[in-house]
């Protein structure tokens, strides 16, 4: 793996030398030793992988989910692989590029760069959960109507980050809009329209 | 018309906006193991061990692959790589031997039963290496890298060789293309489920459903009835999903090894060494012309790169040959194979390219001459191919030129440089011509209609964006006579008819025609079945015929008396019949041997440039094209806005950068390639000349994929240039170079 | 990613002793930086405390300067009307920065705890001092069009990424910095350090040290004089080859006071005292931006790809004072 760089020390780390460490964090400390000792003999593994997981308690899109999960999952793989809201897409997984937007208790975020276990008690919002039934929230019909996309893919997130800049109060003209929407790369270029829509939405009025 | 076709909103909008379109990473399978491959450190050599173990005993971990323990793929040549010298169209067989040919070259598959595990466990497996030296610095073609050297690499020389040389005004110039990478937003993916020994169900992101389908049938020796391959929804690719990819293998290879159905997703990192890019290219152009602008001679030269193993060219030079009338044009392409993975066909391949250099030279061109760069193209404007003499099918280039220049008012400005200014900006006005042959392919579709009176329209086609489902949607009813809210278009199935693969500006023509045809014969099937019915039979109507029928919203009607009319429902249902269907392959026509077809497209950019910190903005674009019939206003004016927008791309800020001292990606991510950003981009504004060309298809359409793409970097050069005095040749046109 | 533990802070005093004892332990607040450096494996702490429960997050009017807590989001900063009214310069530093994603996630802790964006540094495989002590810098023989012209070594030539921080450097601002045992104050500028012989670090803060606040003096008459220039390869959502933070204490046509800092250039904020010393009691003409401009880049030093920003540097300064000046 690591040829031009002999000794990174920080990528080789095992259950067993995870456990080790582990025993000297209070998290853990009330670990049974019989459990460090299946973990150092990597003989249990069930029991040992309860212990890297977590409870996490999240409102997504209205309906709470009480699950167990390792700290390292991000708001999107649990999203996308666990509750199989594939919405929110993954386009970098680095935050580089706005598909995987989300509201968290109402606040766009990006979920690719969330802990899913930071997220306890949090109100999470995705693109399944805009519309009312079968009725499209005003901005999935505007990206509709003034065909704000091609592919697909981005959409989402343009639209959960569209909804958001129209309620923070950012789309008062095109230039904010475009400001205000800069973190939602659309690789088929479809700007102009998405711009359009949200103009639309914006001028419209009520409330979103 | 579009009478049929309520607001041109995309068939499958809804499915979009509320997340519920599946891309292949999205398939719910059960009992899913997850892939992540590991990438070679070194970009040439072999692999000299392998230390698995580690992540053999990570947690969750199901198996590790490695050219040691892969499992036999039966269509790999036997023995493994190496590959001595680069081969045209061989993929690299992945796991198949010990060698590198590139930096991230995979090296081994792990497969555990969640994402975050696999990720992990990959970054356990170590290797060493017998490393050797590489190249991957592009200056060395030429040089200590040696061209490929086979016939179709010869000089292609019309006329004079070197014609341009002879004329009283010349120019010379270099420009360089640098690599530019497809970057479509859904990363490529795969999903593989294995049914026993020799049947296979594949979720694939693909732009081509039946060749991934035959690549997957002839890696492992299967029958095309047990390869069944998926891609309903395809998150772009521009080029980077029309071929099938080693990671693609390795999923199925992964798959078999464990016996679980194995999700595999690029990361965003192994996006630009996976699935190709456009490669860097340096080329040279000489124009000569008369002191009034006439050419004389054109030649061009590019210089392209390769992989070690395979063989890749495109037709950078090719729009030297075909876009200008001139007697003297020698033409020269190259082809030098560096330690880097293959380049593949991005958007506008090739010309996208040739016309970057072309159009900017012809601006030079222009300016030496002091004459309006429109004037020069259309004292140079070609009335037929001047390759082989051959009329074209329809060319409305002048009409695109004029429709471009009076809508972004281009007789207004100062043609002066550095004479135009909005406050303390600099202001430039440029264009350019983009053109790219219309093709049409073989294709089939199936159209069904039910007693309902509803209509099933299908072909293994995928839409990575332009909206096929869509126009499809629009010449079926157009076609049939119904309303576009009756009708399905079914694609992303390999078990369609075979269709199309979705490139070279191609689908609409060959795919709509299938349609067009297929609409046809069914119109006529149900004549026949309509024609015995009692309301045409009257004292004063005896025996109609098929060809006497019209069909207009669902009812079929005579055309001497609109009064006599059944609706399909009833046809049916008189017959006894659920449903009537048809099959209908489509070719093209012998008429269309006699000419040559090509798509025109007319860029127009206004920039402004800050004179001391060199930040150019795009204030104005205006595409003027001549695309044939227009099938689908809206999605059509998308495709050209989405062209500009890539061409944005290109001409400000998309570059490629490898470390040649490891031969390894630098910027391989989204924070560093930098592609345009909503504030990158203004209003653009797409007109069509909309003439149909019944020539090369019955649906009137030519293509515009490539032409909203093609030339317009050379554009935004042009307009640099008018507003600062400075002819940047080398993209992309970064603050740097305009300080 | 490695797992790791994660716990939650419900004191101060919690994260720094924890800190103290445990040095494979890491503070997370938004985690825009620390998620993605731990996902390439740049980062592999073992426990991560997530600090979001602490009463940090007030920005408020305290004798003399404004106090901007750790945790409050950048977003939030970038619109806090105690911000946009005396601080002007700093709101438009931050909305240059990042997108408004991220703006929500990132704190004002995290924005000057974050990391360099330098490629050597984040692929593991390359050579890196700030990543792997001892075993070179990529950066300094290979693509360097985005690294430092001031104040480098060949130990490291990255640059701090934050705009932010730009802003703040200008402001005169103040760290609060607290430990189990003490809180100490420093100046703004000696927070983050030069690469020098250990660019593995790039701050003063110490083991068991947390930031808690930011303070910035509000008796300055720069609200109305002062502007971003941020300089990049597309209009938003990228880091600066260049920015520069310039506030002018205007009287009339003369400059009372002036502020430079400049972003893009070095391992830390770069505070262009040398330029403010001569714009002050001149005339606010583009001559003197000018001169300014040149007299901040003496010392400056550009490799194989970056010599550009030896001639967008000082354009760029004598650009935003113009700017600034015209306001």
């Amino acid at each position: 793996m690591n040829d031009n760089n002999k000794d990174d020390k920080t990528l080789n780390h095992s259950r067993r030398q995870f456990f080790k460490i582990s025993t000297a964090l209070t998290a853990v400390a009330l670990t049974p030793s019989y459990i460090l000792k299946a973990a150092d003999d990597n003989m249990d593994d069930k029991i040992a992988e309860l212990f890297e997981k977590r409870d996490l308690n999240i409102e997504v899109n209205g309906i709470v989910h009480t699950l167990s999960i390792e700290p390292r999952v991000t708001l999107l793989d649990l999203l996308r692989e666990q509750l199989k809201l594939t919405g929110s897409k993954k386009g970098c997984d680095h935050g580089q590029c706005g598909a995987c937007t989300v509201h968290v208790n109402g606040q766009r975020v990006l979920s690719c760069l969330s802990l899913a276990i930071m997220q306890d008690g949090k109100k999470i919002t995705t693109i399944e959960g805009l519309a009312k039934g079968d009725e499209l929230h005003p901005m999935q019909a505007a990206f509709i109507k003034h065909d704000g996309f091609q592919c697909g893919y981005c959409t989402p997130g343009q639209i959960m980050s569209a909804v958001a800049c129209v309620r923070e109060g950012h789309a008062n003209n095109e230039d904010e809009i475009r400001s205000y929407m800069a973190g939602n790369i659309c690789r088929c270029g479809a700007y102009p329209n998405i711009v359009d829509a949200i103009t639309e939405v914006k001028q419209k009025g009520g409330t979103i | 018309m579009g009478y049929y076709f309520e607001d041109g909103d995309r068939v499958n909008g809804k499915d979009i906006v509320t997340g519920k379109a599946k891309y292949t990473a999205e398939h719910d399978i059960p009992n899913l193991a997850y892939g992540v491959l590991v990438g070679s450190t070194i970009a040439k050599g072999s692999i000299a061990t392998m230390d698995t173990k580690s992540a053999e005993n990570a947690p969750g971990v199901l198996s590790v692959i490695t050219h040691l323990n892969t499992p036999v793929v039966p269509g790999y040549d036997a023995g493994g790589l190496p590959i001595k010298t680069p081969v045209s169209g061989k993929n690299l067989q992945v796991f198949n031997g010990p060698t590198i040919y590139f930096n991230g070259q995979p090296i081994a598959l792990v497969v555990a039963d969640t994402y975050e595990r696999a990720l992990f466990a990959a970054t356990l497996v170590k290797a060493q290496y017998n490393k050797e030296a590489q190249v991957t610095d592009f200056l060395e073609a030429g040089k200590t890298v040696k061209a490929i050297d086979t016939a179709k690499y010869k000089d292609n020389i019309r006329g004079e060789v070197d014609g341009y040389k002879n004329a009283p005004v010349k120019i010379e110039a270099e420009y360089i293309v640098p690599i530019e990478v497809h970057n479509p937003m859904e990363m490529h993916a795969t999903i593989a489920l294995w049914d026993g020994d020799d049947k296979v169900t594949v979720y694939e992101k693909t732009q081509n459903i039946k060749s991934a389908q035959r690549n997957v049938m002839s890696a492992f020796k299967l029958k095309e009835e047990n390869v069944r391959l998926y891609a309903p929804f395809v998150g772009g690719g521009f080029g980077s999903a029309l071929r099938t990819w080693p990671h693609c293998i390795a999923a199925l290879i992964g798959a078999k090894k464990t016996g679980r159905p194995v999700k595999l997703v690029l990361g965003r990192d192994q996006m630009f060494n996976s699935v190709g890019y456009r490669p860097y290219t340096l080329q040279k152009i000489g124009l000569g012309a008369t002191a009034d602008g006439i050419l004389i001679g054109i030649t061009h030269e590019a210089n392209s790169i390769t992989s070690m193993y395979e063989e890749f060219n495109e037709g950078s030079v090719n729009i030297s040959r075909s876009l200008y009338n001139c007697p003297n044009v020698t033409t020269r392409y190259k082809v030098f194979p560096f330690n880097v993975s293959t380049p593949t066909y991005m958007r506008g391949p090739g010309e996208a390219t040739g016309a970057f250099a072309l159009e900017s030279a012809l601006d030079e061109l222009a300016y030496k001459l002091n004459m309006d760069p429109i004037e020069l193209r259309l004292k140079n404007y070609a009335e037929k191919d001047p390759e082989n003499g051959k009329p074209y099918s329809t060319k409305f280039l002048k009409e695109a030129y004029k429709l471009g220049a009076d809508k972004i008012g281009w007789a207004q400005r100062n043609p002066a440089v550095r004479s135009m200014k909005e406050g303390e900006w600099l202001v430039g006005f440029g264009m350019s011509t983009g053109v790219f042959g219309a093709y049409r392919n073989n294709a089939k579709a199936l159209a069904r209609i039910f007693a309902d009176g509803t209509l099933l329209v299908q072909s293994a086609v995928s839409d990575s964006g332009p909206g096929t489902a869509t126009s499809m949607t629009k010449i079926a009813a157009d076609g049939m006579g119904i309303a576009s809210s009756k009708i399905t278009f079914q694609l992303g199935d390999s078990a369609l008819p075979p269709g199309p693969g979705q490139g070279g500006s191609s689908t609409t023509a060959s795919l709509g025609s299938a349609v067009h045809d297929v609409c046809e014969s069914l119109k006529k099937k149900l004549a026949e079945l309509a024609k015995d019915a009692a309301v045409f039979h009257t004292e004063t109507i005896h025996n109609p015929k098929p060809e006497d029928f019209v069909f207009e919203n669902g009812y079929i009607l005579l055309a001497t008396d609109r009064t006599k009319k059944l609706s399909f429902t009833e046809v049916l249902k008189q017959n006894n019949l659920n449903q009537v269907e048809v099959t209908e392959e489509s070719k093209g026509s012998e008429e269309m041997k006699k000419y040559t077809a090509f798509s025109y497209n007319v860029h127009f950019v206004k920039v402004l440039v800050h004179p001391t910190t060199g930040v150019v903005k795009i204030n104005r674009v205006v595409a003027a094209a001549d695309a044939g019939k227009i099938i689908s206003y809206k999605t059509a004016e998308s495709q050209i806005i989405g062209g500009a927008v890539g061409g944005i791309g290109m001409a400000l800020m998309e570059e490629g950068v490898i470390d040649d001292r490891y031969g390894r990606w630098v910027n391989n991510n989204f924070a560093d390639y930098h592609v345009p950003v909503h504030t990158d981009v203004p209003h653009i504004e797409a007109l069509f000349v909309n003439q149909p060309d019944y020539i090369l298809s019955p649906t009137g359409a030519k293509g515009m994929g490539e032409i909203a793409l093609i030339g317009f970097a050379a554009a935004v050069a042009n307009a640099v240039y008018h507003a600062t005095g400075k002819r940047v040749r080398e993209l992309p046109i970064t603050p740097d170079k305009l300080i | 990613m490695i797992n790791f533990n994660y716990v939650q802070a419900s004191t101060q005093k919690n994260v720094t002793d924890t800190l103290m004892k445990d040095g494979t332990a890491q503070i997370i607040a938004g985690g825009t930086n620390l998620v993605d450096l731990m996902k390439r494996g740049v980062a592999a702490p073992q426990k991560l405390i997530d600090i979001n429960n602490l009463s940090l997050k007030n920005i408020e009017q305290q004798k003399g300067f404004v106090r901007i807590g750790a945790l409050a989001l950048n977003s939030v900063v970038a619109e806090n009307e105690l911000v946009v009214q005396k601080f002007p310069l700093l709101s438009k530093a931050l909305q240059s920065g990042a997108s408004q994603q991220l703006r929500n996630m990132a704190t004002v802790g995290g924005n000057m705890m974050q990391r360099t964006r330098c490629s050597y540094f984040y692929d593991t495989t390359m050579p890196c001092n700030k990543r792997n002590p001892g075993t070179g810098c990529g950066a300094l023989k290979g693509y360097n069009r985005m690294h430092a012209i001031f104040g480098a070594t060949e130990n490291c030539i990255a640059v701090h990424p934050s705009d932010m921080c730009v802003a703040l450097a200008a402001l005169n601002a103040s760290v609060i910095i607290s430990s189990s045992r003490s809180e100490r104050k420093i100046a703004f500028t000696d927070f983050h350090k030069l690469a020098g012989t250990n660019p593995e670090k790039d701050n003063t803060l110490q083991r068991g040290e947390m930031i808690t606040a930011v303070e910035i003096p509000d008796a300055n008459n720069f609200a109305q004089h002062s502007t971003y220039l941020k300089i990049r390869d597309r209009s938003s959502y990228a880091f600066a080859l260049i920015s520069v933070a310039a506030a002018l204490d205007m009287n009339g046509g003369k400059i009372n006071n002036a502020r430079l800092a400049m972003g893009g250039v070095a391992h830390k904020p770069w505070r262009l005292t040398t330029a403010e010393n001569f714009l002050k009691g001149k005339a606010a003409t583009e001559e003197n931006f000018k001169q300014a401009a040149a007299l901040a880049m003496k010392d400056a030093k550009a490799y194989r790809h970056n010599n550009f920003k030896l001639t967008l540097a000082p354009n760029s300064i004598a650009e935003a004072l113009k700017i600034a000046a015209a306001m």
